[in-house]
């Protein structure tokens, strides 16, 4: 087993998604409490002592994000559940929606409360049908009970939920892109300063949260922070849902308290590589983060991946990140070179086109490994992907542009010897292979 | 206020909120595509790097104002990074400047000298784009030299208001595109997007390939189409680069219009009508003095009219709203206090134009009605029955409306068909051909200048009155 739980703390059945099977496991009893006991202050302070980082994929603190907003400062303020899970390899918010979506909502109105929000979002990418279809009951369910609408359980609080499908960007995953997909202009990002803790949606503060962040806040209320924070490392409490894929035996979402062994939970919970292979390479967090090693044959030791924990410090550490949950398993024989370049096409489609690096940066990468895979490499390709991609980092708004030349980066910074075999040989050291044979 | 140092140098930034206006302001010169003075900030291009101590490189355009911070516009990062950009946004770019109209005054030109200067990294094959394609009537766009900065949309969007532009498709296929069913024709402003497009992708159908800009030079006017009087640039072939080999209308021809920035008047944009000076400008001109629709030298016209105010009892006079006030002032001093004088319109809205709006057109289609009124009062034109004699100063007068009995002397620039009805006729110079000033609805005085020489056979009204009212004046002149 994985560790403690948080989130997957029951069995799931035909009908545990359901609000009479919600409550049967407490559901809904810390929201009772906190509209009758608490100060919105208090909630929000509940979380920053909790020390939840964000899930979404930059860790950042998500107290601090609430704290941001002042609940009595008369304006209106919008808290949104970002549920448009783009990033290839991460689908773990699904589960929350799919499985338990009473957790996101009895969180959700614990945040409006926090936050001092009349009208809060659920932004689902278009593509989730089943998430939708269930986090939509979920919210007829929670209307019919009264728990959504004018003064809740009689408390004199009143909020209302409105879910927003996206129509299949994967920029709209970018908290202010997503706020302009909302509003129905472009979903551009927006330029920081200001913050959206300032001006946000509809030019009113705003908090954005990944649904995992913002669903643990249910748990975290009914059993404070300080059990949260005994879940986990020190720095890093609670637990991450990971969804695996790749060459694993068991892919799917699992729930793992940070700090738990990396190399444990990929060969015995996920049951190790397919075919039995060696292990080549992690993509730890989404392709947006950085690929780590593994077992490297030309060195003895073992490699990055094992005998590392995960939580977020120690794969800071290690120049990568936990990102959004969302880990790709490499086997050994897998042709580095066609992944990047399957990478670089996903990066390349998804740029919004706003910013120049990026716009024509990811475009530029995706035609060279192009002409690589394609047998026309040159020697000085490798030299362009690099210069391409050290100046797409930081020059554009949102992190696209940034991840898409880390993507390229990792790759030649740990499997240069493939690109340069492929560039000279005009074909492939694995034969061009994705699949684990 | 708060203080920034520049490049080491404290510079008050005054009412400036962001770096990049303070930088500007205080002449440190910053590269910007997407940012502009009048345009909400996007930050899209990210040229204007600059570097901030202690925080890195930053996009200046959005860097908020704080007290003490110090920016740094030419540090080795910066010059990498902005190299880098160029070589982004000539990623796809055609390079056509032999071709393009833009070349002599483009950003994306002038920076890749100042700051680039290296030829293209990439070996790729460039991106294809659409060329020509037809915005309007009278914009064409040329998607594979736009660089998507944005501003031809945020202007139709914060400026016009027509939201006729938008951007379609992401990455690198993103284009600017006219919202389904519009076009620019929609928007009377549209041609200000050709100004603020920082490279050539969009382009004047009537300029087109008609002249390389360095060839030009602008003279400053003021658009006399509307009572807001716009002050505007006119582009005319410098005098050292007329051509023998030119048809000579082409050597003095005004090429294009476009808008001169005056805060108080009209900022940096013009409406269409004001581009289209040509309309009315380059209709045919009379040059030939008449009498009775006879030939007769300017001497004898103006002893013709001498005589008919002599012998003349009921002199009414219809003042042009399109004179300048010293021709206004000259007609007073010399003969305003023999005539009972009128201000009138020389020019009504047209069918099909925008008559007025909120932005810049106003519904009187003249540039100086507040300066003749001024002088001659604003009642409406009565001319008494017993009228011996009018005298039609400009167009817009309706002859059979004058009484019957009454002499009629024209003064006017064109060849319209009153000028062979009138008792004298004696042709005048146009805006072009003299300087002058218009007083426009709210009062602001604005300063025209001459490009043209005055054709043969015509007169300035401002040396003409002085002769109508000086007996002997013309012979000695």
């Amino acid at each position: 087993m994985t560790g403690r739980k948080v989130l997957m703390d029951f069995a799931v059945t035909p009908d545990s998604h359901t609000l009479a099977a919600y409550r049967a496991r407490g559901g809904y009893e810390a929201l009772a409490r906190a509209l009758k006991t608490m100060q919105p202050e208090d909630v929000t302070q509940e979380i920053v002592d909790s020390g939840i980082q964000g899930r979404g994929g930059a860790a950042f603190p998500a107290g601090r994000k609430w704290q941001g907003i002042d609940p009595h400062d008369g304006q209106p303020h919008y808290l949104i559940a970002n549920a448009d899970e783009g990033e290839p390899g991460t689908f773990k918010d699904r589960w929350v929606l799919e499985h338990d979506p009473h957790a996101l909502l009895e969180s959700m109105l614990l945040g409006s409360y926090a936050l001092g929000v009349r009208h809060a979002f659920v932004y689902i990418r278009g593509e989730y049908d089943q998430p939708w279809r269930r986090l939509d009951a979920a919210v007829e369910e929670a209307y019919a009970e009264g728990l959504f609408g004018e003064n809740i359980l009689g408390s004199g609080f009143s909020c209302d939920l409105f879910v927003f499908r996206g129509a299949g960007a994967y920029v709209c995953g970018e908290a202010s892109s997503l706020l302009g997909s909302i509003e129905g202009t472009r979903a551009w990002p927006r330029n920081r300063p200001p913050r959206m803790t300032v001006r946000g949606l509809y030019q009113a503060p705003t908090v954005v949260n990944n649904v995992e962040t913002i669903a643990s806040v249910a748990w975290i209320i009914r059993n404070g922070a300080q059990a949260f924070r005994e879940i986990g490392t020190e720095k890093s409490p609670g637990t991450r849902l990971i969804s695996i894929s790749g060459h694993i035996r068991y892919p799917g979402v699992y729930e793992v308290e940070l700090g738990y062994s990396w190399s444990k939970f990929l060969h015995e919970d996920c049951g190790g590589l397919l075919c039995n292979k060696a292990l080549k390479a992690v993509i730890p967090g989404g392709i947006s983060s950085q690929v780590m090693t593994g077992m490297d044959a030309k060195v003895l030791t073992p490699g990055e991946v094992e005998g590392m924990t995960l939580d977020h410090e120690v794969l800071r550490a290690a120049g990568s990140s936990l990102g959004s949950g969302g880990m790709i398993v490499i086997a050994e024989g897998t042709c580095m070179v066609r992944l990047l370049q399957i990478m670089l096409r996903f990066y390349r489609h998804e740029s919004c086109g706003q910013c120049t690096p990026c716009r024509e940066g990811t475009g530029w990468m995706h035609r060279i490994i192009d002409r690589i895979v394609a047998g026309e490499g040159r020697p000085e390709d490798i030299g362009t992907l690099y210069h391409i991609a050290r100046f797409n980092d930081g020059t554009t708004i949102c992190g696209l542009g940034d991840a898409a030349g880390y993507a390229a980066i990792a790759m030649l910074d740990n499997f240069r010897d493939e690109f340069d075999y492929y560039i000279e040989h005009g074909n492939s050291k694995f034969g061009g292979n994705l699949e684990c044979r | 206020m708060p203080v920034i140092f520049i490049n080491g140098e404290a510079v008050d930034t005054g009412e400036h909120g962001t770096v990049l206006q303070a930088a500007l302001a205080n002449g440190f010169y910053v590269p910007h595509f997407c940012w502009h003075p009048e345009l909400s900030v996007v930050g899209n291009c990210r040229v204007c790097l600059v570097e901030q101590e202690g925080r890195g490189v930053g996009i200046a355009c959005n860097m908020p104002v704080v007290d003490g911070m110090r920016i740094e516009t030419d540090t080795e990062t910066v010059r990498a990074q902005r190299k880098a950009m160029l070589q982004f946004i000539l990623l796809n770019h055609p390079v056509d400047c032999g071709i393009c109209d833009k070349a002599g005054e483009c950003a994306l030109q002038d920076y890749h000298y100042a700051y680039n200067g290296e030829p293209a990294l990439s070996r790729e094959p460039k991106q294809k784009g659409t060329k020509f394609y037809p915005l309007s009537s009278r914009i064409l766009l040329d998607n594979e030299r736009c660089i998507l900065c944005s501003r031809c949309v945020r202007f139709t969007r914060e400026v016009s208001k027509s939201n006729v532009l938008g951007i379609e498709y992401r990455g690198d296929s993103a284009l600017v595109r006219p919202a389904e069913d519009r076009t620019l024709d929609d928007d009377p402003y549209s041609d200000n997007v050709i100004d603020i497009c920082p490279v050539g992708a969009l382009l004047s159908r009537s300029f087109l390939h008609q002249a390389r800009v360095w060839y030009l030079e602008p003279t400053p006017s003021v658009c006399p189409r509307c009572a807001r009087g716009c002050n505007v640039q006119l582009w005319h072939r410098k005098p050292e680069w007329r051509l023998k080999g030119l048809d000579p209308a082409q050597n003095t021809r005004i090429l294009r219009v476009t808008p001169l920035e005056n805060p108080r008047v009209n900022g940096p944009w013009i409406c269409n009508r004001g581009r289209d000076l040509g309309e009315i400008l380059e209709r045919p001109r009379a040059q030939q003095a008449l009498l009775k629709g006879a030939g007769v030298t300017m001497m004898e016209a103006i002893e013709a009219t001498r005589a008919l105010i002599a012998a003349s009892t009921r002199k009414v006079a219809l003042v042009s709203s399109w004179a300048s006030n010293e021709e206004l002032r000259a007609f007073r001093s010399a003969l305003g206090d023999n005539f009972t004088s009128f201000v009138k319109a020389d020019q009504l809205p047209e069918e099909g134009e925008v008559v007025e709006d909120e932005f810049l057109i106003r519904a009187d289609k003249n540039p100086n009605t507040r300066g003749a009124q001024a002088l001659f009062g604003s009642d409406v034109p009565e001319i008494p029955e017993d009228a011996d004699l009018v005298l039609v100063w400009g167009e817009g007068v309706d002859f059979a409306r004058l009484p019957r009995g009454a002499k009629i002397v024209l003064l006017g620039s064109w060849l319209l068909p009153e000028v062979g009805h009138a008792d004298v006729f004696i042709p005048l110079s146009i805006q072009t051909e003299r300087r002058g000033h218009y007083t426009n609805f709210e009062g602001v005085v604005s300063a025209f200048e001459p490009c043209q020489s005055r054709p043969e056979g015509v007169i300035d009204a401002e040396t003409l009155f002085p002769l109508l009212a000086a007996p002997g004046a013309w012979g000695r002149g």
